[in-house]
């Protein structure tokens, strides 16, 4: 298929003989896998005579099309395997190159496989563990932390929050509103507040559990896919919202037209608001961003 | 799998079956021992609970499912206000002796289980046959200004300290509507963490009150009013007027007993009979 570019004179018969057992650097195919196979996987060079257009190509040859072959909108658009397609000739091109590059330095590559644990990794974590503790000794002798009166339970403080990474959690139990007098139980409520806000920590739970599985997509930024960003929005000022619910007494004491039912309401309402203003920005956003980023991945030209 | 450059093949029925097979057994084994270590550990392990109806003031607002039982007071020999704890019986309860004690009084059953709840049902102090010193006694560290200055804590609670009760006030809500104090009871020789927390109220709308009530008339006297100060939502310690709890006001709870932890209201004015599950005492 092609001519093996990669001998250098300087090498050794040897070598050659040796490379011929174990080829790891791309370069020709050995006349088995060769004629097994005429799917080629190690970035070989492109051929100059071009095959039937149904032969698939993966030596990423011609990946930037001359100016008059770039393809036209409608002519993209058909294409439905463009993103993958152009993903795996991307890969392949990169490796080529690496390859020639590889090939035409004089640099000696080694089996260095990593540093031994000694001395090289235990002096490096013994004196970042000596810092450590070093700090944690400096901070507790210049800041001695005071000895508090012990827990009195005949009282309970004015303010009484839990960590603050727990605020949402705290909100929560103060939902009361939401469990609401059913008609068909007879104006009960399902379970008592107490229950139910409790119970209510398990749907938030088991979305947390869920959120490895809801997308597996590739996308690494907002724009790509807007719903699922703004799904993170929604999680994201539903945390706050619910922090915040949490000191709802504070906020209704210094606040005076600050009720907590408008509060409440407004934990719930927020989210959805701000889901939605991603969503629609985002969404908006995309169109353009989208072509950028593949003109800067995929080297694509603008349309004709 | 119409993507040509997927060439994981695809997985059979077989290998699909064996998956479910095998994730089926491990949610299993997962599931079977947490149900039974929840049921053991959820067993209750003692006696002396179950339905009980009981005397309280009336929740009116707040997360917390009922109110909080109520304290029967009387005085004694030398004055000193004294919270009624009842004759201790031993009685055959399924199977089992156990100490219970009840009385009548005021036309209701009055039994010392209306208190275990929130953990208290296993405070020695809440023990039907622990024999304490039931005199209600002020606590240190109170929240009302005339309580630190004029009283001591450890003293006994005495009529002539609330002579003012009809005029009393503070920043928080009206005045006139009741005198508080931070008080214990059944508490003196106990560890502080064993301390009940009781919150006493005298106030004409509990005098006016008692007049045509029975319950009120056996379980006040001369407007004091002692109220179990536990949140029946989850054990905080609520107050009365306390001018550390501004945030009442933002809830309409100047004149009621504010719970500042989930904003639980109670109107102590407003003794009603109600029903809870106490908790069994352990053994």
């Amino acid at each position: 298929m092609n001519e093996n570019t990669n001998t250098n004179d300087d090498r050794t018969a040897a070598e050659t003989a040796e490379e011929a057992e174990l080829r790891t650097d791309g370069g020709e195919a050995s006349e088995t896998s060769r004629s097994s196979s005429e799917l080629r996987t190690d970035g070989g060079e492109p051929s100059d005579e071009r095959g039937p257009s149904s032969e698939l190509r993966t030596d990423g040859g011609a990946i930037t099309p001359a100016d008059d072959d770039s393809p036209s909108f409608r002519e993209r658009k058909e294409r439905t395997d463009g993103l993958s397609r152009l993903t795996y000739e991307y890969f392949e091109r990169s490796r080529r190159e690496d390859q020639v590059l590889r090939d035409d330095s004089d640099y000696v590559e080694r089996d260095v496989l990593g540093f031994p644990a000694w001395p090289h990794e235990m002096i490096r974590n013994l004196s970042i563990t000596s810092f450590f503790v070093g700090v944690i000794l400096f901070v507790s002798a210049t800041m001695p932390p005071p000895l508090e009166a012990p827990a009195n339970p005949t009282s309970t403080p004015a303010v009484i929050l839990p960590d603050w990474y727990l605020y949402w959690s705290f909100g929560i139990l103060k939902t009361q509103a939401l469990n609401l007098e059913l008609a068909v139980l007879g104006g009960q409520t399902i379970a008592t507040d107490r229950t139910f806000a409790v119970l209510l920590h398990g749907p938030i739970i088991v979305m947390l559990f869920l959120v490895p599985f809801l997308n597996k997509g590739s996308a690494r930024r907002p724009v790509e896919q807007p719903f699922w960003s703004a799904v993170g929005v929604f999680g994201v000022i539903l945390s706050f919202t619910l922090s915040l619910l949490a000191i709802k007494n504070l906020m209704a004491a210094r606040i005076p037209i600050w009720t907590s039912h408008m509060q409440l309401w407004l934990s719930f309402v927020l989210p959805f608001i701000g889901a939605t203003i991603a969503y629609a920005v985002l969404k908006s956003m995309r169109e353009g961003y989208m072509y950028d980023l593949n003109r800067r991945y995929y080297r694509l030209r603008p349309p004709r | 799998m119409d993507d040509p450059y997927d060439q994981y093949p695809e997985d059979t029925d077989r290998r699909r079956f064996v998956k479910g097979v095998v994730g089926a057994g491990a949610l299993t084994g997962v599931v079977a021992p947490a149900a039974s270590m929840i049921d053991s550990l959820t067993a209750p392990p003692g006696a002396g609970g179950g339905p009980t109806d009981y005397m309280g003031i009336e929740k009116t607002g707040g997360p917390a499912p009922r109110g909080m039982p109520q304290i029967p007071l009387e005085y004694d020999d030398e004055g000193n206000l004294k919270g009624i704890w009842p004759e201790v019986e031993m009685q055959q309860v399924g199977g089992q002796t156990v100490p219970i004690a009840e009385m009548e009084l005021g036309g209701k059953l009055y039994s010392t289980t209306w208190y275990q709840y929130c953990g208290s049902q296993n405070n020695p102090a809440i023990e039907p046959d622990a024999d304490l010193d039931n005199t209600i006694r002020y606590t240190a560290n109170p929240a009302y200004d005339w309580q630190s200055n004029q009283v001591e804590a450890g003293d006994p609670v005495r009529a002539e300290h609330f002579s003012d009760y009809d005029g009393w006030g503070n920043v928080i809500g009206e005045s006139g509507i009741g005198k508080p104090a931070k008080v214990t009871w059944r508490s003196t020789e106990l560890e502080p963490r064993d301390r009940i927390p009781v919150q006493l109220i005298r106030s004409p709308l509990i005098e006016e009150a008692a007049k045509d009530d029975e319950w009120l008339e056996a379980s006040t006297v001369d407007g004091f009013i002692a109220i179990h100060n536990q949140c029946t939502h989850f054990c905080c310690v609520p107050g009365y007027k306390d001018p550390g709890q501004t945030d009442a006001m933002a809830y309409g709870a100047g004149d009621s007993i504010y719970c500042q932890c989930h904003q639980s209201v109670y109107d102590p004015f407003t003794i009603i009979e109600q029903d809870f599950i106490a908790l069994p005492r352990s053994d």
